[in-house]
């Protein structure tokens, strides 16, 4: 028994010598679960790893616990940062508990949705036109039936922002100041993928839902939803759900400490910026060709030249081109 | 050496021809989803409209009355009325009204459903060896796995709540049914055979009362584990004090996440409580 358990110790150990090991510094992303940050991260990952050097792992977890991750120096980068669904992002970037290095992009749409066979049909599906003058926010109390709540068949429902995101509070605002309340009640979707589950399999039955979502997104890219119009944006009454949206900013930060340990990696990210439509033909390139998230990043990379050339130095760009190509 | 690290056999499962199926099945049995739903709305609000019809003391009341006919402890029954005002005094009562009509309405469903099951498992070792497999699923699948597909089906809201409770909470008033029954001791289950019982007599008559601590111990695990659902409930659109713990952890709001949570840890212990005396009578009365 003892020659027997030896002898087990013993292979475990040759077998431990062999195993391969890394010791190169490895940069930890937030991945807080939605597919655009994961892009973004593959992009700037692939960049980091042929031009620094560095490798590049993926850190795996809910928008607030990522971002607290950050503030605790656990996660390096985060490339993808909400600034309006973070309540404490103003004054964390004011006490510098991370650092703020650029704006990844910030000409993104959000706001109430509705699937456009609502309005206009869809001949190849049989669907006919169920709310042909519905173009604004404050048409849908004329439409209420068409989007019945089944467990409240009195009134229509509205599916409202994911609990805890500044949307959700100043939709709320909205749904009282358009008066909705009267035919409509303002459902909570409890969560991201609730919401989209939601949204896709009205969409697959071809069924009437008016909600709220954002772009870029594969689910705004994989289906035709039309954004209901709203009164212009307004600066001082928006908070109080009056007006359109204004696009949210999306910006890029790394952790306490890291522009003095991996200045020329800092550099690079500051330089980082896109936009929605690019992000988005980005993810509807994975949707069409099943491709991962680096074989996206490359194929981003590759396709969009002049963009990436204005992120790097002439000499570090003609580095990455050749390596990729 | 590569074999001894890396698998030298690779499978690609085509996950996307699932994901289409269970599109085609929600577009082929709409009608029917819509029945199931249906039902289960009319169930969900008949018991919603009862708990909030009743006025908040009389709620507080019967906790007390309950607790001291089943304990005799005075002191312990007002300390638990007390606790359950408290979360009217903060302003959560609505909120807890609408988490007790969706656990309620799984439990009495779970039992409905369960216990019927575990009796048939008692019975047949064949339908035992297929369901233990099944049980165990049921308990560790990740739940977001199987509620997205639910989702697509059933839409959002209270409903799929109830169901993902059901299917979570079910397990133990299985488990415990089944194993009470074949706990029995057999000379018992003899002696009735002997005097001619049938099968059901001896069932209804003799096993179930013998095994009845059992199976009420699996409803008070089933009614915890409905409890321990809430929150997971409410990422489903499921109102009520699960939402108000998401709000909070969503926005890093410690004290009000603590708040919500414990009212969250008072109904369940006032549950607890009330259904564990249940169980106490029938042990003085056993053999």
């Amino acid at each position: 028994m003892k020659k027997l358990f030896l002898l087990l110790t013993l292979s475990i150990l040759v077998l431990a010598g062999c195993a391969p090991s890394s010791s190169t510094t490895k940069l930890t992303f937030a991945n807080a679960g939605w597919d655009s940050i994961a892009f973004h991260n593959a992009t700037m990952g692939t960049i980091i790893e042929t031009l620094y050097g560095y490798e590049w792992e993926e850190v795996m977890g809910s928008t607030p616990i990522t971002y607290e991750a950050l503030m605790s120096g656990e996660i390096d980068i985060y490339s993808e940062i909400w600034t309006d669904n973070l309540a404490s992002y103003e004054n964390d970037v004011a006490t510098g508990r991370f650092e703020l290095l650029g704006m990844n992009f910030n000409d993104n749409n959000q706001g109430l949705y509705v699937p456009r066979y609502v309005i206009e049909g869809d001949p190849e599906r049989g669907i006919e036109p169920m709310a042909p003058n519905l173009r604004y926010v404050s048409d849908l109390p004329q439409y209420w039936e068409l989007f019945r709540d089944e467990e409240d068949p009195s009134k229509g429902r509205l599916y409202g922002g994911i609990p805890g995101w500044a949307v959700d509070e100043i939709l709320r605002n909205k749904f009282d100041h358009l008066n909705l309340g009267e035919t409509f009640n303002y459902f909570s979707p409890g969560s991201d993928p609730a919401l989209s589950a939601a949204l896709a399999g009205a969409y697959q039955r071809g069924e009437a839902i008016v909600g709220y979502y954002w772009e870029p997104t594969w689910l705004m890219g994989l289906y035709d939803f039309v954004l209901l119009e709203d009164e212009p944006f307004n600066e001082t009454l928006f908070a109080d759900g009056v007006g359109e949206f204004k696009s949210s900013d999306v910006t890029i930060g790394v952790r306490r400490g890291f522009t003095s340990e991996f200045p020329e990696v800092a550099e690079f990210l500051s330089q980082y910026t896109t936009s929605s439509s690019l992000t988005s033909s980005a993810l509807s390139y994975i949707e069409e060709t099943g491709a991962s998230y680096k074989d996206a990043a490359k194929w981003f990379i590759l396709n969009h030249q002049d963009l990436v050339a204005t992120w790097l130095s002439a000499e570090e760009f003609n580095t990455l081109i050749a390596a990729l190509q | 050496m590569n074999w001894i690290y890396e698998f030298p056999f690779q499978l690609t499962i085509d996950t996307s021809a699932i994901d289409q199926g269970v599109r085609s099945f929600a577009l082929t049995f709409d009608s029917v989803l819509r029945v199931i739903r249906q039902g289960l709305t009319t169930i969900l609000l008949a018991i919603s409209d009862l708990l909030t019809f009743i006025p908040w003391w009389v709620l507080v009341l019967l906790v007390i009355v309950l607790y001291f006919k089943q304990s005799k402890r005075l002191w312990m029954s007002i300390i638990y009325g007390v606790l359950l005002s408290m979360i009217g005094m903060i302003g959560l009562w609505p909120l807890m009204i609408s988490t007790l009509s969706i656990v309620i309405t799984a439990v009495i469903l779970s039992v409905a459903i369960g216990f019927p099951l575990g009796l048939l498992l008692s019975l047949s070792e064949r339908a035992n060896m297929i369901m233990r497999p099944v049980l165990d699923t049921m308990q560790t699948m990740p739940v977001f796995v199987y509620l997205i597909p639910a989702l697509l089906l059933f839409g959002l809201g209270r409903v799929p709540a109830v169901m993902a409770t059901i299917i979570y909470a079910i397990v133990p008033i299985i488990r415990l049914t089944n194993l009470g029954i074949r706990q029995v001791n057999p000379e018992i289950v003899e002696a009735s055979r002997s005097f001619g019982a049938t099968t059901l007599q001896t069932l209804i008559k003799v096993q179930i009362p013998q095994a009845f601590t059992t199976i009420m111990a699996g409803l008070n695990q089933t009614l915890m584990m409905a409890m321990a659902m809430v929150v997971t409930a409410s990422m489903i659109g499921a109102p009520g004090l699960g939402a108000e713990v998401l709000i909070a952890v969503n926005r890093i709001e410690v004290g009000r996440g603590l708040v919500s949570g414990s009212a969250i840890v008072i109904v369940a212990i006032i549950l607890d409580r009330l259904s564990q005396g249940w169980v106490k009578p029938s042990e003085e009365e056993g053999i």
